[in-house]
């Protein structure tokens, strides 16, 4: 039958009336997901909202308006702990994806057998245990002397630092933490996306004698679009939630320095039991992270069609 | 239309997923004869359910031995423990108390129970603990469960918290470690002995006079053994005025400093961590250590045995070390009041009223667990000591192998335990943990790292206190 | 032929090329290996407490009696394994039939509210689950009563939000007319589904597949949160047995980490094919 070997720019969806009668399909394709979101997602978030107008306790909630809400806005730890998090986010995310597009290209080349083992390789962290991380990286991040990271510096003559417990560098130490652990999840999906484009694209592209980089400008960087607003998307919502690191490396300080607002909403659910200004946090977290998104969909989703 | 099959399609498809779902519906019922609010028909059955962290090595393997142990004592009664990991039970249980279905018992922390009290969901069971079960009960530890008029629970142990020297260390610098076991010392001596501790090759230090764990939150820890040491025991003082204003408060914070800057304690103290302190002890690289428990002298002796045996086993670079337990310093002329840590087990309600019968149950069982046998294992696994008669009386039967000198400075120092406070109400309790977290350990964060002096900590502390409680709320002195 | 222009260049540029980018991709790779490689010589190690651990580049002892002690330790180490098997691969499934369904209505169906829709899920991945556990765990476990069940475990994880998006962008690639023809000869949509975009979405399936595995294995808090027994919890429950008031047994903690990292490998490699080769538009056979 229909053998395209030949596949164009994609074209935009034109005729509509083809698509006609498909949306009932649409719906029971969707009814799972949908199920599964009503009840196990939308259900909780709903509470969640609820919970948020409340002082919240298992005995009789007592509702109070919107002072969960004020009191948010006028606590500067909030603003700080956002701040914190768009700073963090902003240094980690773009670097991840940059890194993990970097290496899913180099892995290219390369003959089968060494590209799995590549992939075997880079992906093999994200199977270790977040224990082992955070230890090791307690002792990259070792204050005194014998710490791998100071060892290094003391190659070049500058003192031992003390990364985590000096609000100069405790930001930057999360930081370069995330640019160095694993970044198996995105460049296996990277790979994956690179490996559907179709390879008709190059052999045009090598019949009009272009070079390497116009081929990544001109053909795989517009091709692996939809993967780049995922792995963004994404990545982003992870990094504003990100509070295993703060917490396990540094709870938070010195000084509220690495006070993530994820740590933030965390304290005020379980240790202070506040759970209505968790609830609030969370729902105020939701909009900013929401409000990103959709400014990313827009340049990054042109062929989303909104 | 074709639109009409399409939507019975859909439809089709739905009902499916739903068959799909309710499938998971008789399941349901099995699992939820965990359940242990109801109460059967059957006057005496009953179940007990508890959630408990490996509080000892041995402890979770010793479950199922407990509840065929309780099961024989109460036929009528089944006891269901849970188990927990240690650091994620509190998550675990703050969710089911949020969510109205906490265990009958939990082994938490006694200066968790405020937070309970708060939200309505533990049991008081003043009325239904028996005499005689009180009576077991060193009233020390006892009155940490309680607050206000209620009893929460009963403690399963009473540890202290307290330092830790290198015996051939101590001795080397002249310490007389046994004098100090006994009488205590002050923050000069202490500051001087720990100068002496100090071994430089050159410029770099070989060899701290003192390290305690202060990284993220363990910072808390070193304050609150030194501060109450320095006549604040606890957050307020005996009228309710938060003590944290107080001009030792002040002496305290500069003292942190002050230990810091002779070169007795290393200037990257603030992300020094537990782990890492503890390799500093075994490798030599400091006198004392903090904070010490009575069971490091067992850490310590399974090393000094590996490394006799020179398997390869034995901590990188580490020596043998006996393990000494020493008092916290006093400060300004005021009393030695020893950093005490009470855990027990907390007796906790549904979103029902429980009945008089399930009560006098759960008590049955939170006894069970915090007496007797059971307690007496316990206890020894972590060389704590016992605090009931019961566990005393079952302890006899087995052997501990400590060093005599250290259960006596052990003994001397839960003689002057700091008292427990359930006179505090539950909302000026969570108000002093609130600044405590929000002011108090981000401050003492950047103190330790050199980013402010003491008195901008103190100020600061000082502000907070006064924006919480008014400024009849504090200590002026 | 490729992005790589082969058969154009010398011979030395483009050795000189691979081996700068082997270089590139092997410093990046020890740096991320690192903690694997610390994990591994730790497991080696002696079951000791977690203050005595040597921080050390070379195992000063190799011994297997951590991996004896995990297995010994407790005597539901292989049923937490088991566990994570029956719930990780249900999981697994379910997630690889419902997303990829549900990503390819999102992506090429038009319906009424889709992208209304479509961004309404993705909000709810925006939501911290902190605040959204409570309610959930009152569904489960007070409303259905299913803690301690396989049901509670699996329910929630039945399709995921992350794995609809990613089957949605990865078949946005997909050209219409693919679809177009299959539509003119007469398919309806779930013929399209099965015959034209399951084989053209192998790729994304397998890579679904690994990171869903990976995920719901790794998953610590939930499992934890509804299991009350230990013969229900899963491996990462049990793993965490391990950490003591103030000790932590570090070595069999890391073999059990090491022994639970095997089902990753295992279904990573049996996966492999599918993302080594690209599919492409024409190899596939209306």
């Amino acid at each position: 039958m229909a053998h395209l070997a030949k596949a164009q720019n994609p074209p935009k969806i034109g005729k509509k009336r083809k698509w006609k009668g498909d949306g009932a399909w649409a719906y029971a394709f969707i009814a799972v997901a949908l199920v599964v979101y009503a009840m196990f997602t939308a259900y909780p978030v709903v509470s969640a909202f609820i919970i948020s107008f409340q002082e919240y306790r298992p005995l009789g909630s007592v509702f109070i308006g919107f002072d969960n809400y004020v009191n948010t806005f006028k606590d500067s730890l909030f603003w700080k702990s956002i701040t914190n998090t768009v700073v963090y986010t902003a240094l980690t995310v773009p670097v991840s994806l940059f890194l993990s597009f970097a290496v899913a290209i180099m892995i290219l080349p390369f003959k089968k057998g060494l590209q799995t083992t590549f992939k075997a390789v880079y992906y093999l962290p994200a199977v270790a245990s977040g224990v082992a991380l955070s230890v090791v990286w307690l002792w990259i991040f070792d204050p005194m002397t014998t710490g791998i990271l100071n060892q290094l510096l003391s190659v070049f003559g500058i003192a031992n630092q003390n990364w985590l417990g000096s609000s100069a560098t405790a930001m930057f130490s999360l930081v370069l933490m995330a640019w160095l652990s694993s970044h198996g999840t995105s460049i296996i999906i990277y790979l994956a996306a690179l490996l559907g484009i179709d390879t008709s694209y190059y052999e045009a592209a090598d019949l009009d004698g272009a070079s390497f980089f116009q081929k990544l400008w001109y053909i795989v960087i517009p091709c692996l679009k939809p993967t780049t607003l995922f792995l963004l998307v994404t990545g982003v919502i992870g990094s504003f939630q990100v509070f295993q690191n703060a917490y396990l490396m540094t709870g938070g300080g010195p000084d509220n320095a690495t006070t993530m607002v994820g740590l933030l909403i965390f304290d005020n659910a379980f240790k202070y039991f506040e759970f209505g200004k968790a609830a609030a946090q969370s729902l105020i977290l939701t909009v900013i992270i929401a409000g990103i998104s959709l400014i990313q969909f827009k340049f990054l989703g042109n062929d989303v069609e909104y | 239309m074709k639109r009409k099959t399409h939507v019975l399609t859909s439809l089709l498809a739905f009902s499916m997923l739903l068959t799909t779902l309710t499938a998971c519906g008789p399941k349901s019922n099995e699992g939820g004869g965990a359940n242990a609010a109801k109460a059967g028909n059957g006057e005496a059955k009953d179940t007990i359910t508890a959630l408990l962290p490996p509080v000892s090595g041995e402890f979770q393997n010793n479950f199922a031995q407990m509840e065929k142990d309780f099961n024989a004592l109460y036929p009528n009664l089944t006891l269901k423990i849970e188990p927990a990991s240690w650091e994620d039970m509190t998550q675990k249980l703050d969710t089911q108390v949020n969510a109205g279905s906490p265990p009958d018992i939990a082994f938490i922390g006694s200066d968790g129970i405020s937070k309970y009290v708060q939200q309505g969901m533990l049991m008081d069971i003043t009325e239904t603990a028996t005499p005689e079960m009180i009576a077991d009960f060193d009233p020390a530890p006892l009155e940490y469960m309680k607050k206000g008029e209620g009893l929460y629970g009963f403690p399963a142990y009473m540890e202290v918290h307290a330092l830790g020297g290198n015996k051939e260390y101590l001795e080397a610098a002249g310490i007389d470690w046994k004098n100090v076991q006994k009488n205590g010392w002050t923050y000069e001596e202490f500051r001087e002995a720990i100068k002496k501790g100090v071994v430089k090759e050159g410029n770099t230090t070989k060899r701290y006079g003192f390290v305690f764990a202060t990284a993220g939150v363990t910072a808390k820890d070193y304050l609150n053994i030194l501060i109450k040491n320095a006549g604040m025991p606890a957050a307020f003082d005996k009228d309710l005025k938060y003590a944290y204003t107080s001009k030792n408060f002040l002496e305290v914070l500069k003292a942190i400093r002050q230990l810091i800057d002779d070169g007795s304690m290393p200037k990257e103290l603030s992300s020094v961590d537990a782990g890492k302190r503890w390799n500093m002890f075994l490798t030599g690289q400091t006198m004392i250590t903090g904070k010490g428990l009575a069971t490091f002298e067992n850490s310590a002796k399974k090393n000094n045995e590996k490394l006799k045996a020179n398997d390869g086993s034995a901590v990188q670079g580490s020596i043998p070390v006996e393990y000494i337990v020493l008092p916290v310093p006093t400060f300004l002329g005021e009393e030695p009041i020893s950093s005490t840590v009470v855990d027990g087990y907390v007796t906790f309600r549904g979103k029902k009223e429980p009945t008089a019968e399930h009560k006098a149950n759960v008590v049955k069982a939170a006894y069970f667990l915090a007496s007797g046998k059971v307690a007496a294992t316990t206890n020894n696994d972590l060389f704590a000591a016992h605090i009931t008669k019961s566990g005393r009386e079952a302890a006899k039967s087995m052997t501990v192998d400590r060093n005599p000198d250290n259960v006596a400075a052990v003994e001397t120092m839960l003689s002057h335990a700091n008292p427990a406070r359930p006179d505090i109400p539950v909302d000026l309790g969570a108000k002093a943990i609130k600044i405590e977290d929000a002011v108090i350990i981000p401050k003492l964060q950047a103190l330790l790292a050199n980013e402010i002096t003491p008195e901008e900590m103190y100020e600061a502390v000082k502000a907070e206190a006064i924006g919480t409680f008014g400024q009849d709320g504090i200590v002026n002195d | 032929m490729a992005l790589y222009s082969n058969h154009t260049g010398h011979k030395g540029v483009k050795f000189a090329r691979n081996t700068f980018m082997i270089i590139v991709l092997v410093l990046f790779a020890l740096a991320t290996l690192f903690p694997i490689y610390f994990m591994i010589i730790s497991s080696f190690g002696d079951p000791v407490e977690a203050g005595a651990l040597s921080y050390t580049l070379w195992p000063t002892k190799i011994s297997l009696d951590s991996y004896k002690f995990f297995f010994d330790y407790s005597e539901y180490s292989y049923r937490w394994l088991l566990n994570s098997l029956i719930v990780a691969g249900s999981v697994t499934v379910f997630n690889v039939v419902f997303a990829t369904l549900a990503g390819y209505a999102f992506s090429k169906i038009r319906f009424k509210g889709r992208n209304v829709l479509f961004f309404i899920l993705l909000c709810a991945m925006m939501i911290p689950y902190q605040v959204t556990q409570v309610p959930l765990y009152i569904l489960i476990v007070n409303v259905f009563q299913i803690q301690n069940t396989y049901s509670a475990l699996i329910l929630p994880g039945i399709v995921t939000v992350y794995n609809i998006f990613l089957a949605k962008q990865f078949m946005s690639s997909i050209p219409n007319e693919i679809l177009e023809c299959a539509k003119v000869e007469g398919c309806n949509q779930f013929q399209i589904f099965i015959r034209v975009i399951v084989p053209l979405s192998k790729t994304v399936m397998a890579v679904m597949a690994i990171l869903t595995f990976m995920d719901s294995w790794n998953t610590f808090f939930w499992p934890f949160l509804v299991t009350n027994t230990m013969d229900m919890q899963t491996i990462q429950v049990g793993l965490k047995n391990f950490r003591f008031a103030n000790t932590t047994y570090f070595a069999p903690m890391m073999a059990g980490a090491a022994i639970s990292a095997i089902p990753m490998f295992v279904l990573f490699f049996s996966l492999q094919k599918y993302f080594l080769e690209g599919v492409t538009v024409g190899a596939v056979k209306g």
